[in-house]
C-alpha cells in the first residue's frame, strides 16, 4: 500500500472529518482530523488501512494561534508508511476522545501529553499522572508560557 | 489497584529501587499466594525533563543533551536526533562519515546487548554470567573510547558529519577484539543453552504471541522474537544499512529463551556490519563540502518545519518528532524511546504468572528506565 492510495481512501471515507492532507514523502505522510472524529479515524486507520501501530502521541503549543495539537504517529507493519494525524484544540478547553479502545499502547502517551500539556483525553481508562507528581497537575510544564526555572524555584523559598 | 483485598491476598511494592529492575520504577504487584493476580507500573523517579531542556538549548547544544536520555545507546539516540535536524536542513552525510556512524552505532549496539545479557544472566541466578560479558564489553567500550573519546556518552554526532575521523590503527586493532567476541557469543550460547536452571527459567517463560505483541506495541528483540521481522534497519533504512548485507533475527517461541536468542544472533550481525563497513569504507571529507556544516558549526538556523525520524535503537524502534520555528532553537522535540511501550506491556505479561518468573520476564526485556522517564 503506498502513500497516495491511503490518503485517497482517507479523504474518500472522511471527507469532511479529514483535511490538508498531504505527502511528504514516500513513507510520510500527514492529516489534519477534526477533534470529534479522532477516533472513528484511528478505527478506520487500524480496520481498512493496516495502520496498526501506534508510535506516539505527543502535543505541540502554538500561543500565537491559541491553540494546542494533539499529535499522533501511526505506522503500521505490514508496509512502511508513517501517517502523522493531527487535531487541532483550543487552548482553553483542549479535549479530544481517547485512542485507547483503537490503539492499546495509546494508555501511556495520553497520560504523559495530559500531564504535561493539559489535553484531557475523554473516555480515558485511567487518567492520572504518569511521570510527574500528582500535585503538579494543572501546570502543564511543556506549554509555552510556563514559568519553570527559575522563577518558581525563587518563588517557592520565599 | 483495587483498595479491598480479598483473604489471602496482598500487595507488595517491588522497588524503586530493586536489583531486578534496569532504572528506578516502581511495580505494585497484588499477589494471592506467589501468584500475581494485578500489577501496576508507577513511573517518574528519575524524570529529567529533556524535551523541555531541549527547547531552551540551541541545535548544537542539544546533541549533548540527548546523550543523557539513556547512556546505553547514546550513540543511537544521537543518531535520532542529528537525523532529524538533517532532515530539516536537507543535507547529507558524506560516505565516510555513514560508514563510521554505522560501525560506532552497531558498537554501541553490542555493548549495550553484552551489558543487557550480563545483567539477565545476574537476575535470575547465574551471576557468573555477568562477570564474562562485561569483560567483552569493556573491549568494544575502548574501541568507541578510541573513536569518539568517551566511553558512554560521547557527543560524536555532527549535523553532516561525525566529530572526527576514524583514528589511525582502528581496523587493526577492532579486528582481533571482534573475532575475539565471535568465539565469546558461542560460547555465551553454549553456556546458556546447557544451562539447565537458566533452561528451566526461561524456556515457555513469558510467552508473548505476535498478535499480542503487535497490538501491545512492543518492537525490537522483543517483537522479533516473536516471529514478526520489523526492523527499522530495514523498513526505512537510513546512512548506508541499504547498501549492508546484514538479515533480521527472528525466534518464533516468543518466551525469554527467544529474546535472549535473537540478541545472540543480532551480536552476530552487528559484527558482520562492522566487518562490511571495515572493507567498504571510502576515503573521503567526512562534512558535506561546500556547506558551512563542519565541527565547530557556529549559530546555525534551522528552516521551518517539521520530521519524525525512526532509527533502529538495541531496544527497537526509537522516534524523534522535531518541529522547528525557523530559529536556532527547536520548537518542540518529542522523544518516543522504544522501551516505552515495552515497559507498558509488562503488567498484562506478568498477571497470572509468580514473582519468580516476574523477575525473569521483565530482565528478559532489557529495559533502561531513564529512557521512558526521559
Amino acid at each position: 500500500m503506498d502513500a497516495r492510495t491511503i490518503i485517497e481512501s482517507l479523504t474518500g471515507k472522511f471527507p469532511e472529518a479529514v483535511s490538508e492532507a498531504g505527502i511528504d514523502s514516500q513513507v510520510r505522510i500527514r492529516a489534519y482530523v477534526d477533534r470529534e472524529k479522532a477516533k472513528e479515524v484511528c478505527q478506520y486507520l487500524k480496520d481498512s488501512l493496516q495502520f496498526d501501530h501506534l508510535c506516539s502521541v505527543c502535543g505541540v503549543d502554538y500561543p500565537q494561534r491559541n491553540e494546542l495539537e494533539a499529535v499522533y504517529h501511526i505506522a503500521s507493519f505490514e508496509h512502511p508508511v508513517v501517517l502523522m494525524l493531527k487535531a487541532r484544540l483550543p487552548r482553553d478547553s483542549p479535549e479530544i476522545e481517547s485512542v485507547v479502545p483503537v490503539y492499546w499502547n495509546a494508555n501511556w502517551y495520553e497520560r504523559e501529553t495530559y500531564e504535561l500539556f493539559g489535553i484531557f483525553f475523554r473516555n480515558h481508562p485511567n487518567l492520572k499522572a504518569l511521570v510527574l507528581p500528582e500535585d503538579m497537575i494543572g501546570e502543564w510544564p511543556l506549554r509555552k508560557d510556563y514559568e519553570g526555572f527559575p522563577n518558581r524555584t525563587a518563588r517557592n523559598l520565599v | 489497584m483495587e483498595e479491598m483485598l480479598e483473604p489471602n491476598e496482598m500487595i507488595i511494592h517491588l522497588g524503586p529501587q530493586h536489583p531486578m529492575q534496569p532504572g528506578p520504577f516502581r511495580l505494585n504487584l497484588k499477589l494471592k499466594g506467589e501468584t500475581i493476580m494485578d500489577a501496576e507500573v508507577e513511573m517518574g523517579y528519575i524524570h529529567k525533563g529533556i524535551e523541555k531542556i531541549l527547547e531552551n538549548r540551541t541545535y548544537l547544544q542539544g546533541i549533548t543533551i540527548v546523550d543523557r536520555i539513556c547512556y546505553l545507546v547514546a550513540l543511537t539516540n544521537e543518531e535520532c536526533y542529528v537525523g532529524c535536524v538533517e532532515k530539516l536542513l536537507d543535507l547529507e552525510p558524506p560516505e565516510r562519515a555513514q560508514y563510521i556512524r554505522v560501525i560506532v552505532e552497531e558498537l554501541s549496539r553490542l555493548q549495550s546487548h553484552l551489558l543487557g545479557l550480563g545483567e539477565y544472566g545476574e537476575f535470575i541466578g547465574f551471576v557468573s554470567m555477568f562477570m564474562y560479558t562485561i569483560k567483552e564489553r569493556e573491549d568494544i567500550l575502548t574501541l568507541i573510547d578510541m573513536v569518539t573519546g568517551a566511553r558512554i556518552t560521547h557527543s560524536y554526532l555532527r549535523f553532516g558529519g561525525v566529530r572526527a575521523d576514524l583514528p589511525d590503527g582502528f581496523k587493526e586493532k577492532a579486528i582481533p577484539i571482534l573475532n575475539n567476541l565471535k568465539k565469546a557469543i558461542n560460547d555465551y550460547e553454549e553456556m546458556f543453552n546447557s544451562d539447565t536452571i537458566y533452561r528451566e527459567r526461561t524456556i515457555g517463560i513469558g510467552v508473548l504471541s505476535a498478535d499480542d505483541a503487535k497490538s501491545l506495541g512492543v518492537s525490537g528483540p522483543v517483537l522479533r522474537a516473536t516471529g514478526v521481522p520489523y526492523d527499522i534497519r530495514k523498513v526505512e533504512p537510513y546512512l548506508v544499512y541499504k547498501d549492508l548485507d546484514f538479515k533480521v533475527c527472528t525466534e518464533t517461541a516468543g518466551d525469554c529463551f527467544a529474546r535472549v536468542q535473537v540478541r545472540l544472533n543480532e551480536m552476530r550481525e552487528s559484527i558482520h556490519i562492522i566487518e562490511q563497513c571495515l572493507d567498504m569504507i571510502p576515503n573521503g571529507p567526512i562534512f558535506p563540502e561546500g556547506t558551512p556544516y563542519g565541527r565547530r558549526t557556529p549559530v546555525m538556523r534551522v528552516p521551518a518545519g517539521e520530521v519524525f525520524h525512526r532509527v533502529e535503537d538495541p531496544r527497537g524502534e526509537m522516534g524523534m518528532y522535531m518541529v522547528s520555528d525557523g530559529s536556532d532553537k527547536p520548537y518542540r522535540v518529542k522523544v518516543k524511546g522504544p522501551y516505552y511501550p515495552t515497559l507498558q506491556a509488562l503488567p498484562p505479561l506478568i498477571i497470572g504468572t509468580t514473582v519468580a518468573d516476574m523477575v525473569s520476564i521483565a530482565g528478559s526485556m532489557d529495559g533502561c528506565t531513564s529512557e521512558v522517564d526521559r
